[in-house]
């Protein structure tokens, strides 16, 4: 077998960097989560409570003004849905991992879920329709991250 | 056999190099909600179906279509996402107009988003996969991606213009300042466009050739901005378009020819390998587009046109390729005031992409800015009454061209 010669490599992969804006609905938002509070906003039309707020009410094709409209909300809700990983998305080699309990979370008051981890809770615990509440950072900065995630009530 | 089409609105978002009061869905939100406020007769229940897109790799998810459902209002509809690198937002428009000329049972009236928020991402790599023209004559020396850009001067589309700027420049014999005329007159312009970007009321041929090169003969001053900003146009049928606005709009021919394939170049295309200031493209697109809509003497039967010129040697080159002027006689006409909005053929008096360039979007807002000067509703609008104008696009490497022929009349003949 003859020896090949490496003329040309391609080095790496390219990198592109995004940084998304996320726009003033999420900027009031994410302040709120700073001080532990969740807000969201209400369509002008319909009524129904956006959490995270939202700028368009897609079932009623309505803008809703990012001066009005604010709802306060209480850091309680509603498992809608869940499911249950030892699948770690940065480490796919680890394949006996703990498992994480996610969870799809209605807080009380809006009409739409968010997803983070349900904590403290046992794979066989958990049930849709259980109620739970935030376990708020230590230190919340601002961002997605001040929510560490779902206790039981 | 198509049905006739009609533009009946255009909307824009506000652009600026930075829209950081803004995610993606609310910018192009804005454009929706402007487009429809330029029809008073259309709420969102008379819209039957989407497209949407923008210059693929630059926005750094995928499916923006879905994220953006709600805030284009097409829950529930149906909706189709189109990338075609520079000319995506001509080639939306276009799929715009074949979803309505297809005739298809209850789908009659679609509306075409097009948009790019470029604060967000590294343009410079997106572009890298397209708008290298010299990446079929590295490829033939099999020099890697990785490598282009440590081995070009400059990255990105102005690695494509100014090469086409030199060879034309060398044709017609001009010099920079003919170039920096065309600057000038399109920041003018921009100046008196609400949604445009570079806005310079003031600014003078020397002060354009004062600024430093980026990349031989373009300077700093010369080229276009990296914008974020959306566009919207609604298309629908013939017989609908009158109760939704006082002048349709009507989409006369499309076309969109490139003589290359996106990256590696047909029979050899590329900087390297042929002229880029050639326009095969431009010129196949338009003999097309032309034909479609019954025009013989385009210099004498187009009225206005908005063409797709990031660099003002490229707006001169498209104006000739185009049949708008004769080969090398473009420069003059910026010189005498030929293409300025009082002209007998005003060209980009929305300030043309030079002064706008939010990518995805560029290709649309020319025949959207091209529609409003027949409707009257332009905002920097020309004195004289607009009967027939054209749209153009351009991407690819080097020779992919899209074209719009719009007028305020329908042209039946080319479907006999
Ligand atoms: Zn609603």
């Amino acid at each position: 077998m003859s020896e090949d010669k490496v003329i040309v490599a391609n080095r790496g992969l390219v990198r592109a960097d995004f940084n998304f804006w996320v726009g003033r609905y999420l900027d009031k938002f994410y302040d709120n989560l700073e001080n532990k509070k969740v807000i969201g906003n209400k369509c002008t039309k319909c009524g129904a409570v956006f959490v995270p707020p939202r700028k368009v009410c897609g079932e009623c094709n309505v803008v809703i003004p990012l001066e009005e409209n604010w709802v306060d909300l209480p850091d309680t809700g509603t498992v809608v849905n869940y499911t249950i990983t030892p699948y770690r998305i940065n480490d796919r080699t680890l394949r006996k991992a703990k498992n994480l309990l996610l969870g799809m979370v209605q807080i009380d008051g809006s009409n739409t879920s968010i997803v983070y981890r349900l904590l403290d809770l046992e794979p066989s615990e958990v049930k849709i329709g259980m109620k739970v509440k935030i376990d708020w950072a230590e230190k919340p900065k601002g961002d997605p991250s001040d929510i560490k995630g779902f206790v039981k009530v | 056999m198509g049905r006739q089409v009609a533009i009946v609105s255009a909307g824009f978002s506000e652009h600026a190099s930075k829209r950081s009061d803004v995610n993606m869905a609310e910018l192009v939100s804005e454009a929706v909600s402007d487009c429809l406020k330029n029809a008073p007769g259309v709420d969102f229940n008379d819209i039957d179906a989407y497209v949407n897109g923008n210059m693929p790799a630059f926005e750094g998810v995928n499916l923006p279509e879905l994220w953006m459902t709600d805030w284009m209002g097409a829950r529930n509809k149906p909706l189709l996402r189109v990338t075609t690198g520079g000319t995506t937002g001509g080639t939306v428009a276009i799929s715009g107009y074949y979803t309505v000329a297809a005739g298809l049972p209850k789908i009659d009236t679609v509306l075409a988003v097009a948009f790019e928020q470029q604060s967000q991402g590294d343009t410079s790599v997106g572009l890298g996969s397209v708008a290298y023209g010299e990446i079929s004559v590295l490829n033939t020396m099999g020099i890697p991606y990785d490598q282009l850009s440590r081995l070009l001067s400059a990255g990105a589309a102005i690695g494509v213009a100014a090469y086409q700027a030199t060879n034309y420049m060398s044709k017609t014999h001009i010099t920079e300042e003919d170039l920096a005329r065309v600057v000038v007159q399109n920041r003018h312009n921009a100046a008196k466009t609400w949604w445009s970007h570079l806005k310079m009321p003031d600014i003078t041929v020397e002060e354009v050739l004062d600024t430093p090169y980026i990349s031989y003969p373009l300077r700093y001053g010369m080229v276009c901005p990296a914008s974020d900003g959306a566009c919207a146009m609604l298309f629908t049928i013939e017989e609908k378009a009158k109760d939704m606005c006082d002048i349709p709009v009507y989409v006369n021919g499309v076309a969109s020819v490139a003589n290359e394939s996106a990256v590696l170049g047909y029979d050899g295309s590329g900087t390297g390998q042929i002229d880029p200031s050639e326009q095969l493209g431009a010129m196949k697109s338009s003999e097309l587009a032309y034909y479609q809509a019954g025009i013989s003497f385009p210099r004498k039967e187009i009225d206005y046109a908005e063409v797709y010129s990031p660099f003002p040697n490229q707006e001169l080159m498209w104006v000739e390729k185009l049949g708008l002027f004769e080969e090398t006689t473009a420069p003059k006409m910026y010189e005498t005031g030929v293409t300025s909005l009082k002209g007998e053929l005003p060209i980009n008096c929305s300030g043309g992409v030079n002064s706008t360039n939010a990518i995805g979007a560029s290709a649309m807002e020319r025949p959207a800015e091209a529609a409003l000067q027949i409707m009257g509703k332009a905002d920097n609008q020309v004195p004289k009454t607009v009967h027939t104008s054209i749209g153009h696009g351009w991407g690819g490497s080097l020779n992919l061209c899209t074209l719009m022929v719009m007028s305020d009349e329908p042209q039946r003949k080319w479907r006999r």
